[in-house]
């Protein structure tokens, strides 16, 4: 994996000065995908999930319900297991249902302990997905994320995730006011979400609940191969978001975005067509699991060819913007058909050893 | 014009005062509190203690004689005294010599155009005018007023214009003055300098209150009511006596107290009179309202306003002898007025006749041109005749020349909205609605308007003119400015102009918007029957009975109102049955008078027949009396029908035989788009604790044993308890004293809930059946029961559930995969698509699932392009999805089947 690494506090002071040509040059900003996310099912993926303390019998018993939720998700559905999964929540008591889970206290203390103790485990090419939940705070610098003790900024944050050059980094920030401190993590190779799009976002935000709805039982798998990708999850949790509101007849007041260019210009509606979504895209949760293990050479040749068609059709997705409509559906159709038959016959083949 | 009140005007007009206040107080004669006559009478005419001003005014010597008369004037005319008002001005012009008092002339001038005598007013306006270089800015401005209502408006524009340019020229300083070349500038047409001159006046001197009420009217004439109510109650903060702002607060609010209070205090207020009198001409009072109307031409013979709703009421009824008559009084005095012709064609429009609305609208603007209020009046009810085309370009003339006038802008608004809808068409439908609703609602609404038309067609022996428009509003405030002009319609959803419906979108409804569509063409078949002439109560009441003919769960069923109605003695007489919507000051009011004229209705199909019904409803295409009509049909009086009607009702309440206790809130007719119903059990919870709560109703119980509501509260207490053993009895015994109850919670809603908690879904599922066959508006039951048929395989039943789910709420998309579900196992393919298809548009989560969804339904319908295209589109995301890949393949292979 290529370091490509540029810290966005180097840049950060010069941000609002530079925002107006950041638009602008945004279109230069689209990520090749090849270097991040590569998606090897060698590597390890970790989750830890940060649950900042909270005012309040009703939002503390919100954002444990959630937190206890998205640890037995990733477990049930996505192959984790407490070796790979970290819950820093509140104090870190020990008490209670469900405390089993909770490895110790969203300080800044016990936030440093962790990712150190992840650095010294990591490998090259592994993927960390760190989990925000509870209250942000402030703009630009100021930006925070409330724990117990003093608060923690972005910058701060940034710091720690620097120590992780070799490893992909996923960030899911769904606290109030999220915007500022996940503007901070941005980075080359990065996927940042912030459930929020300004500082003035600063009611709790009930993103975090579809998100984790969408990795229920991978009910944000819109390509339907069974794995639940940041794109998708994403898009699950905004667009159930804005039903919620709708259906409230209040007006929303969050809005979620999506970075994976290092921008730190979030998308609003990231798609693989747009500057945001294509590493996101690839982004997934879970480990890919490598399933050509004995099977038989023909049915290996005609993987390799569904994987060929496949990733054509990507191409062509892609480009969708240059073709004519009805050429590029032409075009699709050829792909899609062919990919069909090169399915069955796989499958043909699978079921016949099967049966042998 | 100078629009900008610049600082120096401030200071001079300040510095203006201060010089006034100290020539007052040099005065000799002053009152016994120091002050001079002049000042004291001032104050005492500003604080509504008009009597003692008229005496204070006339003790003014000097300097202050002919202003302290014409302040007594003024006071004579705020009681009422128009007499004394002129006298006391006319005394004090010698010789008739206008031009030489020009105060008092113009005082006297304005009194005589009180009483109606124009002619001479003109004349000493004239005079003054005439006889002066310089006359006075309110002599000018009253003679331009005066000259522009008796038709002179030629003449008129440069004496008003002589007192803008006199503002212009920094020689106006009084806040008094200022409201005078306010009100030339809006008799002008130039409304934007007016209203920037009545905020002058008023910022000059707070306590002007005719610049207040002056200012009110202006914001009323645009129907800007929120700013014509600040303005009136400005005035009447500062003096609650003040008659004009009281009468302009009841155009605003309707208070008729007010009113009463208006005509205590000057009991010859013209405006007062006049607009009681339209009140109860709205009520249908018109014998009353005559006596009224007469004794405003009594005091003024050329009252405009009551010359054209009296005329209005003839066009309206076809007297054309009457109509000439008043005409020619109009004539008279002001030849070819635009506001008379366009008043009554707003009139007529109010009252349904759009056609002759046009033509009346017509006529004004042909008198004048320029009269603008005249294009919003013809643009709004083309509008209603479904002649959108024209009326939006009418309105738009009214609007690039009076931009103010709030209805022209709110409706013009709203044909940006509609030009953001598709327009669908049935056999005899037009439908305009937003893409989501034509995604959504189309493939249900259509078949329902036809089934409509064919049944009512049949049934009433009558074909509509079609096509019928029919509109339907996303937004509500879209949907009230359509229907009437402006954003605040209450609690109505649905309106009938007898070509043309507007609807609000059922998605922001949570009632059943079939019920209403089905009321609502049932008002095209008796509106378009007696060329719109149908009264409101009858065509209410033949809807509503309509609906409950249409399915057997529609229509209301208020058995507790109707006793609480009978014991109350709250029943409206046949005459008095319009006035329970025009005067309905409640929602439950309101849903009492379309329930009361529904009785009518089933009395009369009933007792009578539908034969005769349809007899009566022919009735009133023609002209005539009521009494004839009842007397023509049922071959009696209205009071002998009243009296049948009445012995009815009491059988009705008897067969009921509940007991309806005085402390209970009316609950029931909720959900039929006229507001949310109190529940009772809610209000009793916040007034009791448990305990207390069972002791009250069981003693109720004890003092009356068919206390309905009582059985019910106790039942749900116990519920909330846990008792459900007791329960269940107290809750089955309310349900057999009252099983058409429709208020929420019902009995066997609250039994139904228990059987769940019970684990008994059998018997569950039994009360949600009961539940349903009373209320309507329930989704949740509905979707419940057709999801247990579908499990029993019980299709029929299945549908049914379905479809009673859909007419509450077509929008979620749980009952649309039990309706794809349930086409599958009936082996229907067209059906599937047509659920699928909007499955799809619902869908949010999983597209990829619903578009392949569709395909596969139009491959089993042998769509098979449909189906290669949706499933190209589900792979195109999903490339790998094999059940996808395997339709694709299908649908190129024409394997169908």
């Amino acid at each position: 994996m290529k370091t490509k690494f540029i810290s966005f506090q180097l840049v950060c002071s010069c941000f609002l000065l530079f925002l107006a040509a950041d638009i602008v040059a945004q279109d230069s900003k689209i990520i090749e995908a090849n270097d991040f996310f590569l998606d090897s099912p060698d590597s390890t993926k970790y989750a830890v999930i940060m649950v900042g303390p909270t005012v309040g019998d009703e939002s503390k018993s919100k954002f444990r319900q959630w937190a206890f939720s998205l640890h037995d998700i990733l477990a049930r559905d996505y192959g984790y297991s407490t070796e790979t999964i970290s819950l820093l929540f509140d104090r870190g008591e020990s008490q209670g249902a469900g405390a089993e889970r909770i490895d110790g206290a969203c300080d800044l203390q016990g936030i440093q302990q962790q990712f150190a103790s992840l650095k010294s485990v990591v490998k090259t090419g592994d993927q960390i997905t760190v989990f925000l939940m509870g209250h942000g705070s402030g703009e630009e610098e100021e930006a925070k994320f409330n724990i117990v003790g003093p608060d923690i900024t972005g910058i701060q944050f940034a710091e720690i995730l620097d120590g992780f050059e070799q490893q992909d980094i996923v960030i899911v920030n769904t606290t109030s006011a999220s915007f500022g401190f996940s503007a901070s993590l941005s980075s080359e190779g990065r996927v940042v979400i912030s459930s929020t799009r300004s500082a003035t976002e600063k009611y709790d935000p009930i993103f975090s609940r579809y998100f984790i709805e969408a990795l229920d039982n991978r009910n944000g798998d819109r390509d339907k191969n069974s794995r639940v990708s940041m794109l998708e999850a994403f898009n699950y949790a905004k667009s159930n978001v804005e039903e919620f509101y709708e259906e409230q007849g209040r007006l929303a007041s969050e809005h979620a975005g999506l970075d994976d260019n290092g921008d730190a210009l979030f998308s609003l509606n990231p798609t693989t067509a747009e500057v945001d979504g294509r590493l996101a895209e690839i982004a997934y949760i879970d480990t890919l699991i490598d399933s050509s293990a004995g099977l038989p050479t023909a049915a290996v040749r005609l993987k390799g060819r569904m994987q060929e068609l496949e990733r054509s059709v990507f191409i062509l997705r892609g480009r969708k913007a240059d073709f004519l409509e009805a050429d590029y559906w032409q075009q699709m159709e050829v792909l899609l058909i062919d990919l069909a038959r090169a399915t069955g016959q796989f499958n043909e083949q699978v079921n016949e050893q099967a049966t042998q | 014009m100078a629009k900008t009140f610049s600082l120096l005007r401030l200071l001079m007009i300040s510095g203006l005062a201060s010089v006034i206040a100290s020539t007052a107080l040099a005065q000799d004669d002053q009152t016994n509190t120091g002050e001079t006559p002049l000042f004291r009478g001032e104050q005492l005419l500003m604080s509504g203690s008009y009597a003692a001003a008229t005496e204070i005014f006339q003790m003014a010597d000097g300097l202050d004689r002919n202003e302290g008369l014409v302040g007594a004037s003024k006071a004579f005319a705020m009681m009422g005294n128009y007499q004394e008002a002129m006298s006391v001005v006319q005394n004090a012009i010698e010789a008739n010599d206008y031009a030489r008092f020009p105060l008092l002339s113009t005082q006297l001038a304005e009194i005589k155009r009180v009483v109606g005598e124009s002619r001479e007013a003109l004349a000493i306006l004239k005079s003054v005018v005439d006889g002066l270089e310089d006359a006075p800015v309110r002599t000018l401005v009253q003679y331009g007023s005066l000259l522009k209502f008796v038709g002179e408006k030629e003449t008129a524009s440069p004496i008003l214009d002589q007192a803008v340019q006199r503002y212009n020229n920094g020689l106006v300083f009084s806040s008094e003055d200022v409201a005078m070349v306010a009100l030339a500038s809006w008799l002008m047409d130039n409304f934007h300098d007016a209203n920037s001159l009545f905020s002058e006046a008023t910022r000059a001197n707070p306590n002007n209150l005719e610049a207040h009420v002056l200012w009110g009217d202006l914001f009323l004439e645009k129907y800007n009511m929120a700013d014509a109510e600040r303005s009136y109650q400005e005035a009447l903060d500062i003096n609650s006596r003040y008659v004009p702002a009281l009468v302009g607060m009841t155009q605003i609010t309707g208070d008729e107290r007010a009113l009463q209070r208006a005509m205590a205090i000057n009991p010859n207020s013209t405006a007062a009179i006049q607009t009681y009198a339209q009140l109860l001409m709205v009520n249908e009072r018109e014998d009353e309202a005559q006596e009224y109307f007469d004794k405003v031409l009594e005091i003024n013979k050329e009252s405009l306003k009551t010359l054209s709703l009296l005329a209005s009421q003839a066009a309206l009824e076809e007297k054309s002898e009457n109509y000439a008559s008043y005409l020619a009084q109009v004539e008279a005095f002001s030849p070819d007025n635009p506001i008379f012709l366009a008043d009554i064609a707003d009139y007529l429009g109010k009252n349904y006749l759009f056609v002759e609305a046009v033509e009346f609208a017509r006529a004004a603007l042909e008198a004048d041109p320029q009269y603008w209020q005249g294009y919003t009046v013809l643009g709004s009810n083309l509008i209603r005749l479904g002649e959108e085309e024209e009326g939006k370009a009418n309105l738009e003339i009214g609007f690039e020349n009076d931009p103010f006038n709030v209805l022209t802008s709110n409706m013009l608004k709203v044909f940006d909205t509609l030009d953001t809808y598709v327009t669908l068409e049935s056999e005899h439908f037009k439908v305009r609605m937003s893409e989501h609703d034509a995604d959504i609602l189309w493939p249900y609404l259509r078949p329902l308007l036809e089934e409509g038309w064919n049944e009512q067609t049949a049934k009433y022996n009558f074909e509509p003119e079609g096509p019928i428009l029919i509109e339907v509003f996303e937004n509500s405030e879209d949907f009230a400015v359509r229907s009437v002009g402006l954003p605040d319609i209450g609690p109505l959803v649905g309106i009938c102009f007898g070509k043309v419906i507007t609807l609000i979108s059922p998605d922001t409804l949570s009632a059943n918007w079939q019920e209403i569509v089905w009321h609502e063409f049932m008002h095209i078949i008796t509106l378009q029957m007696t060329n719109n002439r149908m009264p409101r109560w009858l065509s209410e009441g033949i809807s509503v009975w309509e609906e409950r003919e249409g399915r057997p769960y529609w229509g209301r069923s208020q058995g507790l109102d109707l006793v609480r109605a009978a014991e109350q003695d709250k029943l409206l007489d046949i005459a008095d049955l319009n006035s329970g919507f025009s005067g309905a000051r409640s929602d439950a009011d309101l849903g009492f008078a379309y329930f009361q004229s529904y009785l009518v209705v089933d009395y009369i199909a009933q007792e009578y027949g539908f034969e005769k019904l349809v007899e009566f409803i022919k009735q009133y295409a023609l002209i005539k009396e009521d009494s004839a009509r009842f007397q023509e049909v049922f071959e009696l009086s209205l009071a002998q029908f009243d009296a049948g009607f009445d012995a009815w009702i009491e059988r009705r309440v008897a067969e009921i035989n509940v007991y309806v206790h005085t402390e209970d809130v009316p609950d029931e007719g909720a959900g039929h788009g006229h507001g949310v119903r109190e529940n009772s059990s809610a209000i009793l919870a916040e007034l009791y604790n448990n305990a207390s709560l069972k002791q009250h109703m069981q003693s109720r119980i004890e003092e009356n044993p068919r206390d309905f509501q009582a059985y019910l509260q106790l039942g749900i207490v116990l519920f909330k308890e846990e008792d459900f053993l007791q329960a269940k009895q107290y809750l089955q015994q309310a349900y057999n004293l009252l099983p058409s109850y429709t208020g929420y919670p019902s009995p066997p809603l609250v039994l139904s809930q228990i059987y769940e908690k019970e684990g008994n879904r059998e018997a569950q599922l039994e009360q949600l059946e009961l539940l349903l066959q009373n209320l309507q508006h329930d989704y949740g039951s509905a979707i419940i029961l057709a999801e247990a048929a579908l499990e029993n395989g019980d299709f029929e039943r299945a549908e049914y559930y379905i479809d009673r789910a859909i007419q509450v709420d077509p929008y979620r998309s749980d009952v649309h995969q039990l309706k794809a579900g349930l086409a599958d196992g009936i082996g229907d393919s067209a059906l599937a698509v047509t659920e699928y298809e909007v499955l799809l548009k619902l869908e949010i989560n999983d597209p990829v699932e619903a578009k392949t969804n569709l395909a596969e339904a139009y491959l089993k319908n042998g769509q098979a392009l449909e189906a290669k295209q949706n499933v190209l589109s589900a792979l195109e995301t999903a490339p790998s999805y094999q059940r996808a890949q395997q339709i694709l393949l299908q649908s190129i292979e024409g394997d169908a089947h």
